[in-house]
């Protein structure tokens, strides 16, 4: 039957090789049982679509052949677990390192917003080929593990002698919504936010509340602050304001158990522009001289290096509040996701 | 296919997956080639396809528990098979492993 030999035909093709003749001759000889019996019940041959529909009905030809294939997993489920947690690991330590080794680079050799925006773009690079490499070690671990079962077994699998009370202790919760804040912990919030408020507001006024005895020799100073460093401190009072107001109105609700997660990721975006405004302030100027006519001269030099260690430390600033904002952000995203899935079960 | 249906039918799948074999080594007491063994089975009440059967019996043979053999039949050369000493041990423990999980589902139902 010719449709038969193609058929067997196209199953060879996707046979393993070194055995490919002898399960060929072994379906060849079961078929031809099954056909000879089915010729045999009609009382005559097959026809063309009788015999497209038997053969249609055993399965095409890859997936015949595919179940002759031993199984074979990229990672298997035994690896699965110890793969994930090495992978979560590896990119958390390289993204840890990465970061530090840029900053360092940058700070010393190229301190300009090029070089940082650089540094971010290969982050994707540099997360890819890590998961790539640790794919590709646990993908060989599994291969020669699933090919030489016996000499080869599995690595890095959970040891079976494992005992309970070796287990790490109980882990403190502190994150948000795991543990409610008790009435005091909320009530010294709320006052010490008054307290850290009216300290802000009389700064102007009294200076050496944040400089101490140095606040005397200020009126000495060649240097004085520019107008966007004056803007700065009315946002930084305005933001201190919500944050004492909100925390007031919630004990005044009595809901200073809930989760602030929102009001602080409010918080942190609102925190952005004032960082956003002095990081665009004309040519980074934060401290003038006085009377530059007379000490432009003498000063000239202090006041450059000055502006400049000022923006370098508000873009550092800015760095890490949108890094810490990003996480937050990140955490909220898998709350919501971990309640929506419980909501689900 | 809806998502109950499939679900069904994967454990369906997984369900049977045991037994088949179980049935396969019970089977295989007596020497069969793959097409007469698949007869045996449906006159039986369990239908196995082809793309199922003739494998599975290539991965028992593979773990020892079945022998087989090139034999001329009817003008016709077959792969004979049957329980080898090791499958007739492990079989043994399947079918009382087996026994034991119907008569424990017996109970709970």
């Amino acid at each position: 039957m010719e449709l038969l030999d193609r058929y067997l035909q196209a199953v060879k093709k996707h046979l393993p090789w070194e055995r490919q003749d002898d399960i060929l001759a072994e379906l060849r000889a079961n078929l031809e049982a099954q056909l000879e019996d089915k010729e045999s019940e009609l009382g005559r041959p097959l026809t063309q679509n009788e015999a497209e529909d038997w053969l249609r009905q055993i399965g095409a030809p890859i997936q015949v052949a595919a179940r002759y294939q031993p199984q074979q997993y990229l990672i298997g489920p035994s690896l699965y677990p110890v793969f994930w947690f090495v992978l979560r690991t590896a990119v958390l330590w390289v993204m840890i390192v990465y970061s530090i080794a840029v900053a360092v680079q940058i700070a010393v050799h190229t301190p300009n917003w090029s070089a940082v925006f650089e540094g971010v773009l290969r982050v994707p690079e540099v997360l890819l080929t890590t998961a790539a490499v640790v794919t590709l070690i646990f993908a060989v671990i599994e291969f020669l593990a699933a090919r030489y079962p016996g000499r080869w077994p599995l690595p890095l699998l959970p040891s079976t002698d494992w005992t309970p009370s070796a287990l790490p202790p109980m882990e403190v919760k502190t994150g948000y919504g795991k543990k409610p804040r008790s009435y005091a912990h909320a009530v010294a919030e709320v006052i010490f936010g008054f307290l850290a408020l009216l300290w802000l507001l009389l700064v102007p006024e009294h200076p050496y509340l944040l400089l101490g005895p140095g606040a005397y020799y200020l009126p000495a100073s060649p240097f004085q602050l520019a107008p966007v460093l004056i803007t700065f401190y009315w946002w930084v009072v305005a933001l201190n304001v919500m944050q004492v107001g909100w925390r007031a109105v919630d004990l005044i609700r009595g809901s200073w158990r809930g989760s602030r997660r929102a009001q602080s990721i409010a918080t942190s975006v609102l925190g952005l522009i004032p960082l956003v405004e002095l990081l665009t302030a004309r040519d980074h100027v934060f401290v003038l001289l006085k009377h530059p006519a007379l000490d432009q001269a003498q000063y000239g030099a202090t006041l450059i290096s000055t502006n400049q260690g000022i923006a370098w430390g508000v873009t550092v600033v800015m760095v890490i509040s949108v890094l810490s904002l990003l996480w937050e952000v990140g955490q909220m995203g898998v709350e919501a996701y971990r309640k929506h899935a419980a909501g689900m079960k | 296919m809806t998502i109950a249906e499939n679900i069904f039918e994967n454990l369906r799948l997984e369900l049977r997956r045991g037994c088949l074999t179980l049935a396969v080594l019970a089977q295989l007491r007596q020497e069969h080639y793959g097409y007469t063994l698949r007869k045996a089975l449906a006159e039986r009440g369990l239908e196995i396809d082809e793309s199922t059967l003739y494998p599975l019996l290539r991965r028992l043979e593979t773990q020892g528990l079945l022998t087989s053999e090139w034999r001329e039949e009817e003008k016709r050369n077959k792969r004979f098979y049957r329980l080898s000493g090791d499958g007739e041990g492990i079989f043994a423990q399947l079918l009382a492993e087996w026994r034991a999980i119907n008569a424990s589902i017996d109970n709970i139902l």
